[in-house]
């Protein structure tokens, strides 16, 4: 053997006796030959290029003995270490060598801690000390014993997961609001002791000293976990704020919830493409039993626009909160919208060509499509439109109601105590503060509370004006000055007309400015109202004792009017606040038409004089109010918009039944005044002749009801006739069991018997 | 402080979703990590892919299926760092270009291979200072590439990467004794190179 073989061997030998300390090198390695020296050294070299940055820790830092790492991040290393005067473990977080040689940087880490010194939660984690200035920068923190956020919510119920969340968002909320950015949020940052109270770490650490360049290249705390960083961090983007630690939050919730990260990649690249371009899938789609609030809350704080996201953590935190308490959460996330929007467009296009196809009938095609609109339409904050009533939310309501009450009592008799400015005053008090809260709630995101308090300032705004009119005497104005004409004893009618008048801008204001449907449906309430009031004025009260029917025809034009403004409110796209006026419209016709037929004697006396063989009655008329209906559906479905065409549905509806109840009543008159007269002959023929039309004329327009009334009717018809025409004749039934079953076999058979007849000559020439 | 035992104790931690132990071993390996992919990636492709790429995507792999790692031998935490650079090293080569396209596109920050990439304020720290351990580094790669590739070679395996000679030995294909031989003559080169 070779001296140089030997030394070799004697290498190979010391080396293998190492290697087990998993390439840790050579630094404690002694060579029993000097001769070896040189290779030893060399091998030194290398270790030491290829060792950790960061100089070997001490035995004691801040005169505390060093146990062990605990951990490492971009910045610095952490140790567990053993505070001997106080029998406890601390921790101790040290600044890198190659921040500790520049002067700018270890400034830097030292006023952080100094900040971070000063914060006082008991979900984050305590600073003790900052080492000094004789020692190399580091500080000496809370040891906090316990497991990621993520190991703890394992086995936990979602409501538990959700508890224990929500208190570690609410101590992030506290670090933004003492204007620290923790930057670095991630399961392994908020560790959870064994009774279940998370504690905040490593928070501000990152900030100044991490920009992202030196993180993406050699930190080790970017290349290892990507998975909770901010779109904005992902593209590289230095200014980091609250809304990042916001966005890491949402992530670590998407986690708890469904057990999955919401943006995975298979590559580094792709995971960050993921989490700047990517909409993750909906929490509730990966685990189903997770509730729509909490799923909203989640996606609210994952929405790649920052100002989309909750401003920071004490926000997201009072939206879990909220949920906690079992209240509505404020977040609605955008991308919902996003996600059905495009979808939406798509699958009406869909059903308009199916539409096209005749797949659908008109009808399906419009319901179909007001399911859709309604689904991208802003979610309504009202409560009749609320997903589930919920305590506040409903007394919310209540004490609007009670304050709505109340101010009808003050403006509806007199108090001694309270006569003149006092009522005013406190009307006007309670009505002015209504106004600005609710403006501030809505501003401030909080929608479903800000519909409350203006729905109750739009209540109580015609009614303080009417106490204050009728307290200082204003447009008092009496037609003619007829006592008799007045509705109440104290507002009067003008002043009645002049408060709705005068509150309908601020109805109509509201609804711009807050594009809530509540809105709509006040401006066509008060335009009813408004309606009515003017009626009262012309004197409605007396018309109602002495003519009733010349009230009923006093109200036509107003539905005609209320039909034309939802016309062309509809046709001007405002479709929402369209769709509460053609209810009035409609009611208005239908109770008008109603009124005139039954109780205006004008109307009865001129067609007793042109058709003498009607005598007048009155189910003559309700037969001609149903032909105007049948008018008034034609001219509807004509105008088109699928608003209208409701309506015009709904004209249809009142149809049979109008016409079949006259001809009914009509056939028991004319039988009451004799037996055998033609005219109850000629009754008990049309009724089931009448009825069995109707049933055929559900078809062309899907009127279900016209099949279901048409068939009632023709049994009263039938019994009618089997109690008198055809009263004794066995032919009767035996008849009409033969026509139902050759019906029923005919109808079973349709297609082979019109082929059958289409083939015969008879048909031909027929045709 | 052990090195050895905080290491095995810091994987054991890593492995059960610990990542400031995980963190904590990749300071700890990374530039040995790096050395082993420079050798590992042909010319061309180093030219082609940074090297500082093919680290961070073998070090985001590393994270994501630390948890199906296991340790059975001494060096074994390593070698399966550098299987996964194999394979990123695979795949980049096999998608080549495209690869760096995406590469330049995404991560736009500075580095030595994206001159083009975003720079830190002026007030901050310069680049060399944050990349202090980098020029460590180059310096030893520096060296190492002035070696002849058995050499070299040898000086990974063992040094770099930590296997005993034996195990290097059947890397090589070739015996025990041979293997420590070049390890001594190549060590012996190595510092004379420094001394030169």
């Amino acid at each position: 053997m070779t001296e140089e073989e030997r030394l070799a061997r004697e290498l190979a030998d010391l080396h293998d006796r190492h290697a087990g300390l998993e390439a840790s090198g050579t630094q404690h390695v002694i060579p029993t030959d000097p001769a070896l020296g040189d290779v030893i050294e060399a091998a030194r070299e290398i270790d030491d290029a290829l060792a950790p940055a960061a100089a070997p820790p001490r035995d004691r830092l801040s005169g505390y003995r060093i146990i062990e790492e605990i951990g490492a991040g971009g910045m610095g290393r952490v140790f567990a270490a053993h505070d001997e005067s106080l029998g406890r473990k601390v921790a101790i977080k040290t600044l890198h060598q190659r921040y500790t040689d520049h002067s700018t940087s270890r400034e830097r880490f030292l006023k952080e801690a100094r900040a971070m010194a000063r914060i006082n939660h008991p979900n984050i984690v305590r600073i003790y000390s900052l080492g000094p200035a004789s020692e190399p920068p580091h500080f000496v923190m809370e040891y906090v014993e316990g497991v990621s956020l993520t190991t703890a919510a394992g086995p936990l119920a979602l409501r538990q997961k959700v508890e224990l969340f929500q208190k570690a968002v609410d101590a992030v909320g506290f670090l933004h609001r003492n204007g620290i950015v923790h930057r670095d949020l991630k399961p392994g940052n908020v560790l959870v002791g064994p009774d279940l109270e998370p504690k905040v770490l490593d928070f501000g650490l990152a900030l100044e000293l991490g920009g992202s360049e030196h993180r993406l290249t050699l930190g080790g705390e970017l290349m290892g976990t990507p998975q909770y960083l901010s779109p904005e961090q992902a593209a590289g983007e230095t200014e980091i704020d609250a809304t990042s630690d916001v966005f890491a939050l949402g992530v670590i919730l998407y986690e708890l919830l469904t057990g999955q990260l919401p943006f995975t990649g298979a590559s580094l690249n792709l995971q960050l493409e993921q989490i700047r371009a990517a909409d993750p899938a909906l929490p509730r789609r990966i685990a189903p039993s997770v509730p729509v609030e909490i799923q909203n809350i989640a996606m609210k704080a994952i929405e790649k626009r920052r100002e989309d996201r909750y401003a920071d953590g004490g926000e997201m935190a009072a939206d879990l909160a909220r949920y906690l308490a079992g209240q509505p959460v404020v977040a609605a996330p955008p991308a919902y919208a996003r996600l059905v929007g495009g979808k939406i467009t798509q699958h009406l296009g869909e059903i308009e060509t199916w539409r096209r196809d005749g797949i659908l009938s008109p009808a399906e095609f419009d319901t179909l499509r007001r399911g859709y609109e309604r689904l991208v339409e802003r979610d309504d904050a009202w409560i009749m439109e609320a997903r589930r009533l919920t305590l506040p939310q409903v007394s919310l309501y209540f004490g609007a109601w009670i304050l709505a009450a109340a101010a009808a009592l003050l403006f509806l008799f007199q108090y001694r105590w309270l006569a003149g400015w006092p009522a005013v005053l406190s009307a006007a008090l309670a009505t002015a503060p209504l106004m600005a809260l609710g403006l501030r709630s809505w501003r401030a995101g909080e929608l479903r509370i800000g519909v409350a308090y203006l729905l109750a300032f739009s209540m109580l705004l015609p009614a303080t004006l009417l106490i204050a009119m009728s307290e200082f005497g204003l447009m008092m104005v009496r037609p003619g000055s007829d006592a008799d004409l007045e509705l109440l004893a104290r507002p009067t009618n003008a002043q009645l007309w002049w408060a709705i008048l005068l509150s309908m801008p601020a109805y109509y204001g509201l609804r711009r400015f807050t594009r809530s449907s509540v809105f709509s449906l006040s401006l066509a309430i008060m335009s009813a109202l408004l309606s009515l009031v003017t009626l009262l004025r012309m004197g409605l009260l007396k018309w109602l004792e002495e003519d009733p029917g010349r009230a009923y025809f006093h109200l036509l034009p107003h539905a005609a009017l209320f039909l034309a403004v939802a016309l062309v409110m509809e046709r001007r796209r405002l479709s929402n606040d369209s769709r509460y006026f053609y209810p009035v419209a409609f009611l208005f016709t239908l109770v008008s038409l109603s009124g005139v037929a039954a109780q205006h004697e004008p109307y009865r006396q001129w067609l007793a004089g042109a058709l003498p063989w009607t005598r007048g009655q009155i189910e003559y008329l309700f037969i001609a109010n149903a032909a105007m209906y049948a008018v008034l559906q034609r001219v509807c479905d004509a105008a088109g918009s699928p608003q209208m065409r409701a309506v015009a549905r709904g004209f249809r509806f009142v149809i049979p039944g109008h016409v079949m109840t006259s001809l009914l009543l009509l056939g028991w008159s004319a039988t009451g005044r004799g037996e055998a007269s033609r005219e109850a002959r000629v009754f008990e023929l049309v009724l089931p002749l009448t009825a069995a039309a109707f049933v055929y004329l559900s078809i062309p327009k899907q009127m279900k009801n016209f099949l279901a009334m048409g068939l009632l009717f023709f049994a009263v018809g039938v019994v009618r006739l089997g109690e008198h025409l055809l009263k004794d004749r066995a032919v009767w039934p035996i008849g009409l069991l033969a026509l139902g079953l050759s019906l029923m076999l005919a109808a079973a058979n349709y297609t082979s018997i019109w082929l059958a007849l289409r083939r015969s000559k008879i048909f031909s020439r027929v045709w | 402080m052990e090195a050895a035992t905080t290491s095995l104790g810091l994987l054991e931690r890593a492995r059960n979703g610990d990542r400031a132990a995980f963190d904590a071993l990749l300071e700890r390996y990374w530039r040995r990590l790096a050395v082993m992919i420079h050798y590992r990636m042909s010319e061309p492709l180093r030219r082609q892919v940074g090297p500082e790429d093919i680290l961070q995507e073998t070090m985001f792999r590393a994270a994501r299926d630390i948890g199906g790692f296991a340790y059975r031998q001494p060096g074994s935490f390593l070698s399966w760092l550098a299987s996964i650079a194999d394979r990123v090293i695979a795949d980049a080569a096999r998608h080549g270009s495209r690869q760096k396209r995406d590469v330049h596109r995404n991560v736009a920050v500075w580095s030595d291979s994206h001159p083009g990439g975003i720079r830190p304020p002026a007030d901050s720290r310069t680049p060399s200072r944050i990349l202090a351990g980098k020029q460590r580094l180059d310096r030893l790669i520096t060296r190492l590439d002035q070696l002849p590739p058995d050499y070299r070679d040898v000086i990974v395996l063992v040094r770099v990467q930590g296997l005993s000679t034996g195990e290097a030995a059947n890397r090589m294909g070739r015996s025990r004794e041979a293997v420590s031989l070049l390890l001594h003559r190549a060590l012996k080169r190595f510092r004379e190179l420094a001394t030169k």
